[in-house]
């Protein structure tokens, strides 16, 4: 649930421009004044290489970029104290500081944020050494309050600097960054714990551990990568197809076409504003350029015939739906948009054809374009009549509100069309279409 | 003072192909300069060695400054930072371990006495002693460094491959990118 957004920035602009800064220095001064041990200085200089190597090897997972550094802070806390942990994650800090050339506000906010799960893991640690729990135990329970509380504070300043919804940022930054951070921490847990018991011969397992991780996690992301891309062929594959048959249309029957891309583009509006889902959307705007696909099917002067049809024509048109069911069918692509070929005549009545579905029977997206289409039929100018105005079509489609289209849409629709006169958009969609041009969104 | 690093740096240039045919542009290089001539002119006259010494800081961070954008120039500025915290929080002089000054085999007489102009002795009073003079370092020249010289070494290397038309992008580094630089 989000708050009211004035409030909202209000709330973050303290937290990350204010407490997270004052975090920061606190915890350096804090630092600084209890702690000058001279025996220290070569680990402060051990850490500063250390963290200086780890934040320049990135393991890059699908959510975010892994800092090995978290590993160097975390055995920097288990091992010595928190002031050399805060060290390295100072390290890590500038590091990212210089390599992404942010602003003082981004470095400040970035230091508090790790600074204080530094302190806060610290105090847990403490809390944990008093209560004299097992030392394993102790690590594992330190590394996932480190986890969570770095997922956490960061997720706050992306969302800050970056204006994205922090429950997208945070789910996101779990769901497909955690595996990796865990696993890292755990290793370095444990490697730490090991070098610790075996002296420093240890560090050559757990490189070779660190290095086969950062292999593996490169070959999943390539993988993954070389899927994604896979899947975008395939999407400008069908995009193709669609084009390919748009083209026919137009080849066969030049009014068609601008009246797809219209019926296409205001159906989608419509389905928009009815508050679909993205993909239905989607749907609905390509559902909206096949419709009429089946009329490649009918015979030319039936098509082109310039007075009344007799009624064995009209039975021969009110095929068009079956024949580009048929065709599209055949295909094997897009069985989202088969509904809507099929069922764009269908009538809430039950009247309509070729099924004669009646009210909710109808598929969505035939409703939605069953309005558009007829709209635009009613406006433009046919080899036997001359288009109706706008204001006419509208009131024909009130009228039919109930019978022929889904009272909802309908309304929603007339809405939508109405502003679109006064803004102009629907003169500059008619220009474009008349000339061939495809309205795209 | 730093010339062997700088020499090194760019032999490395060279190495990766870089040649000197037009340098990147800097903004306000007359304080660079200012500075540089101040800390040799402080070291014709060591009396007035502390202010002179003070005075090329300060410009040289106004250069640092004006330039911030580049990455080399922040790692000076941290470097800067940290030479500067420990000098001027002890008196104006840099303080420096004397158990590895020892190891450079040079007189410390002046360092003792007090006359040096640049240094004094490292001991308990000394505040933030982790800033100071306390790594030796016996390669390529000896010398006792701080951890603000090693930022300031590595800007310096970072700053003459960029300077050499061979810019290491480091971004791209710790993204995992490629090594390359593009340029």
């Amino acid at each position: 649930m989000r708050l009211n957004l004035k409030a909202d920035n209000i709330f973050l602009f303290v937290i990350i421009r204010i407490l997270f800064p004052v975090i920061a220095v606190c915890a350096i001064s804090f630092a600084v004044a209890e702690w000058e041990l001279r025996e220290s200085w070569y680990l402060l200089i051990l850490y500063l290489f250390l963290s200086l190597l780890a934040s320049f090897s990135p393991i890059s997972t699908l959510g975010a970029k892994l800092t090995l550094n978290s590993a160097v802070i975390f055995s920097a806390l288990i091992l010595f104290s928190k002031e050399i942990a805060m060290w390295s994650a100072i390290v890590e800090v500038v590091v990212i500081w210089v390599t992404f050339k942010s602003s003082w506000e981004k470095a400040l906010a970035n230091a508090g944020q790790i600074l204080a799960t530094v302190w806060l893991v610290s105090i847990v640690q403490t809390g944990l050494v008093n209560q004299q729990i097992p030392i394993l135990l102790q690590d594992s329970i330190l590394i996932i309050i480190f986890w969570f509380t770095n997922t956490l504070l960061s997720a706050i300043g992306i969302q800050y600097f970056n204006n994205y919804p922090f429950k997208r940022v945070f789910y996101s930054m779990m769901k497909t960054g955690s595996t990796g951070y865990l696993l890292l921490m755990f290793i370095a847990g444990m490697g730490t714990r090991l070098i610790q018991s075996f002296g420093i011969h240890a560090i050559i397992p757990l490189t070779a551990v660190f290095i086969a991780m950062a292999v593996v996690f490169r070959q999943y992301l390539s993988s993954h990568r070389e899927l994604e891309n896979k899947v975008q062929e395939i999407n400008q594959l069908n995009n193709s197809f669609l084009t390919t048959m748009a083209a026919a249309i137009d080849a066969r029957d030049p009014y068609t076409h601008g009246h797809s891309y219209r019926v296409a583009y205001l159906g989608k509006l419509l389905a928009e504003k009815a508050g679909l889902s993205e993909k239905e959307v989607n749907d609905v705007y390509f559902g909206g350029i096949l419709h009429d696909v089946g009329k490649i099917g009918i015979e030319d002067e039936i098509l082109h015939k310039k007075g009344k049809l007799t009624q064995e024509e009209y039975e021969r048109i009110k095929q068009h739906p079956v024949i580009g069911y048929e065709i599209v069918t055949r295909a094997g692509v897009f069985p989202e948009l088969l509904a809507a070929i099929r069922s764009h005549h269908e009538r809430i009545d039950g009247q309509g054809y070729p099924d004669s579905l009646k009210g909710e029977e109808i598929p969505t997206m035939a409703r939605i374009l069953a309005i558009s289409d007829a709209f635009d039929a009613m406006v433009s100018d046919r080899p036997y009549r001359d288009g109706l105005s706008i204001e006419s079509a509208l009131e024909r489609i009130q009228y039919a509100s109930g019978t022929q289209f889904d009272p909802l849409f309908a309304e929603l629709f007339i809405e939508e069309v109405k502003k679109m006169v006064e803004s102009g958009e629907m003169q500059e969609i008619i220009e474009k279409t008349k000339k061939n041009v495809a309205v795209h969104t | 003072m730093f010339l062997d690093i700088i020499v090194i740096s760019f032999v490395v240039a060279l190495i990766r192909g870089g040649r000197l045919k037009e340098t990147p542009t800097f903004h306000a290089l007359p304080f660079i300069f200012a500075s540089i001539a101040l800390q040799i002119t402080s070291g014709f006259i060591p009396a007035w060695g502390g202010v002179l010494v003070s005075i090329s800081y300060m410009l040289s961070i106004i250069f640092f400054y004006y330039n911030r954008n580049y990455e080399d120039m922040r790692f000076f500025i941290i470097g800067w930072g940290m030479n500067a915290l420990a000098i001027w929080s002890n008196g104006g002089k840099m303080p420096i371990d004397l158990s590895q000054a020892k190891k450079l085999g040079i007189s410390l007489d002046p360092l003792i006495n007090g006359t040096d102009f640049k240094h004094n002795v490292l001991d308990s009073s000394t505040n933030l002693a982790f800033f100071t003079d306390i790594i030796y370092m016996p390669f390529p020249m000896a010398r006792v460094i701080s951890m603000g010289d090693i930022f300031i070494m590595i800007g310096a290397f970072l700053l003459i491959q960029r300077i050499m038309n061979k810019p290491l992008i480091l971004k791209h580094i710790r993204e995992g990118k490629n090594y390359a630089p593009k340029s």
